[in-house]
């Protein structure tokens, strides 16, 4: 135990071991004792980005951005402008086919609170929010977390749990850092990067909380642990959101490039959705091949993206369901860009119109050029997001897309499939 | 009283009744813009708005009294409120008694605002878009001396002044749609577009 203040206390679980972040928490919140009894107190960490470089640990928010690139950014912002830096726990999780940053905030909320004060420390941070999705269930158990560690005077940076209306925008970097300054929580044009000019104007890190609870558990159990699993330029593990016909959602922590058709049934469905609402669809012949791996993803233009994966049943129209996701991504725009407020809207209406069989001959063509018009342009990447999801149909879903010009669908009357909250379904578009 | 003597009091109150009517309506459009006037307070603009208003009414009881007791053309009482029953200009007539009865009720709810609610009288309240170009074209059509000359010239500047208003008013309020709105607003619009054959 007298080490344990400096490191750890308890034996390091096998580093090849998983689930490690969801390790035993599938029954509700765990305790901050059962929390230290499992994962040990966490010591002071040398130097915290450095241990993230060395951890190879990428952002898990959805841009995969090192985050030992972002601890350095923000921790030289402030030392240069001699301004105390802000961290921010990110789990807005406005993506609604992901439920992952709920699960993990809502079971295992000590991991996550252990990783932020890690941050806080790496960037001298003096103010630490927990910015989080208005869910009562989730509001509880990180406000008990928080109350639980203020007794035990745990977190030498007090952290403010801030709540934020669920919205697929919501998190977003620029997003966030508005809200805790009390605005709405939307994109800002702001050409200042969040690490040297964001809450306050002081440099602020952002960071998701999936994120932080891998670097609670690198700053405990080292580098190499953390790199036993995962691939050589993504260590660690993933939390991923799986969608599949005639079960809930649920969320499984799998190693980075694993093999999809080892965490999906594949073979059934003409297509799959990785990422997210701003990912691809990839095709069955695809997607059997493919691993959960950058570079693969890359190849087939998808990305892990927040993890989401999602097996389109084998009786549900691609073409429909990704019209009814173009219509909540276009009514989920803050509608500040011109792109995004024209753009996307134009869009969902011409998919929807293709996805009910009445299209004219040159939707595609109009699609297409509507699509280009939108990348690139926006105060965030909402429009390009959009739109590649937009192509991705239009390839994976070919064959479809071409029975639908012809005016016929070849899985009519299918039940929406994914979550669109506000979007009812697409019989109610037109 | 002779004859000419109301004949000329009713087309008087008649040029003046435009030009008060338009310091009105401008007023009014004042009211609810988000910028506010710098040297007049709201109240004041309020205020003003009002008590035109009611020497509108007035200024309308005499016009409206002098032209039916005038000799000179027939109108009857009848055709000052029912539209296009009088035999003296039908036309130009029956858009004068279009835009007396609007205001009649835009009147009447105004007095009766705290009673009916604000939405009743504002939907009322907003006929006087439509009032004023009927009065507008009402005292054009009719009054030949409006066609040319200084009154011409005043009536121009009277008209511009209101369109001027109202469509700064128009833009303000499409400037300040809330986003989210304004998301819905392009999708309805994209759909009444749409790309179906």
């Amino acid at each position: 135990m007298s080490a344990g203040l400096l490191t750890s206390s308890a034996v390091p679980p096998r580093a090849d071991e998983l689930p490690r972040l969801l390790a035993g928490a599938a029954t509700g919140p765990v305790g901050l004792a059962a929390h230290h009894e499992r994962f040990g107190m966490l010591g002071l960490v040398d130097d915290p980005i450095e241990l993230a470089a060395a951890a190879g640990l990428l952002g898990r928010g959805g841009g995969a951005f090192p985050l030992a690139r972002k601890l350095a950014a923000v921790q030289s912002a402030a030392s240069r402008r001699g301004s105390a830096a802000v961290v921010v726990a990110n789990a807005a999780e406005g993506e609604p086919a992901s439920i992952k940053d709920r699960v993990l905030l809502s079971q295992a909320p000590h991991l996550v609170l252990d990783g932020l004060r890690v941050a806080a420390a790496a960037t001298g941070a003096t103010t630490a929010y927990l910015f989080v999705r208005s869910d009562t269930v989730l509001v509880r158990a990180a406000a008990q977390a928080l109350t639980e560690r203020s007794a035990r005077r745990l977190d030498p940076v007090p952290v403010t749990l801030v709540q934020v209306a669920p919205r697929f925008i919501a998190g977003e970097e620029s997003a966030v850092v508005h809200r805790l300054a009390g605005g709405d929580a939307i994109p800002t044009y702001t050409p200042d990067l969040v690490s040297e000019r964001g809450v306050g104007g002081r440099p602020t890190l952002v960071s998701n909380v999936e994120t932080l609870a891998h670097l609670a558990l690198a700053a405990r159990f080292g580098a190499t642990w953390f790199r036993a699993v995962g691939t050589a330029t993504a260590p660690g593990s993933m939390l991923v959101t799986v969608h599949r016909d005639g079960s809930p959602a649920g969320v499984r922590e799998v190693a980075i490039g694993t093999r999809l058709s080892s965490l999906l049934p594949v073979t059934d469905s003409e297509a799959v959705l990785i990422g997210g609402y701003h990912g691809a669809w990839v095709s069955r012949s695809a997607a059997a091949q493919l691993r959960l791996d950058d570079d693969e993803l890359a190849a087939v233009g998808a990305s892990r993206g927040a993890g989401v994966l999602a097996v389109l049943p084998p009786d549900r129209c691609g073409v429909v369901e990704t019209a009814r996701l173009l219509r909540y991504l276009a009514l989920e725009s803050a509608g500040q860009c011109g792109p995004c407020l024209n753009g996307l809207p134009r869009i969902a209406v011409a998919m929807a119109d293709l996805a009910s069989g009445r299209a004219r001959p040159d939707v595609l063509g109009n699609l297409r050029r509507w699509a280009g018009l939108v990348v690139g342009r926006g105060a965030c990447h909402h429009p390009d997001g959009s739109v590649r999801l937009l192509a991705s149909a239009l390839t994976a879903f070919g064959p479809e897309v071409e029975q639908h010009l012809a005016g016929r669908c070849s899985r009519p009357g299918g039940r929406p499939f994914l979550p669109t909250p506000g979007v009812s379904d697409l019989g109610a578009l037109r | 009283m002779s004859s000419s003597v109301l004949w000329y009091l009713s087309r008087s109150t008649g040029m003046v009744l435009l030009v008060l009517l338009s310091f009105t309506a401008v007023l009014g459009i004042l009211i609810h813009s988000r910028a506010r006037v710098q040297w007049l307070p709201s109240f004041a603009v309020t205020g003003l708005h009002r008590n035109a208003s009611l020497l509108a009414v007035v200024l309308l009881v005499i016009h409206v009294a002098t032209a039916v007791l005038d000799p000179f053309v027939s109108i009857s009482w009848l055709s000052v409120v029912v539209p296009f029953t009088s035999h003296y200009e039908p036309v130009w007539m029956g858009l004068g008694a279009l835009s007396l009865d609007i205001m009649l009720a835009v009147v009447v709810t105004s007095l009766l605002r705290e009673r009916i609610g604000h939405r009743t009288w504002r939907a009322v309240h907003v006929l006087n878009y439509a009032m004023y170009p009927l009065a507008v074209v009402h005292g054009i059509g009719a009054a030949s001396d409006l066609q040319s000359g200084v009154l011409l010239l005043i009536s121009v500047v009277c008209v511009a002044a209101v369109a001027g208003a109202a469509g700064w008013r128009l833009v303000d309020a499409l400037r300040h749609v809330p986003p989210r709105r304004r998301v819905v607003v392009q999708l309805a619009a994209a759909e009444a577009v749409g790309t179906r054959r």
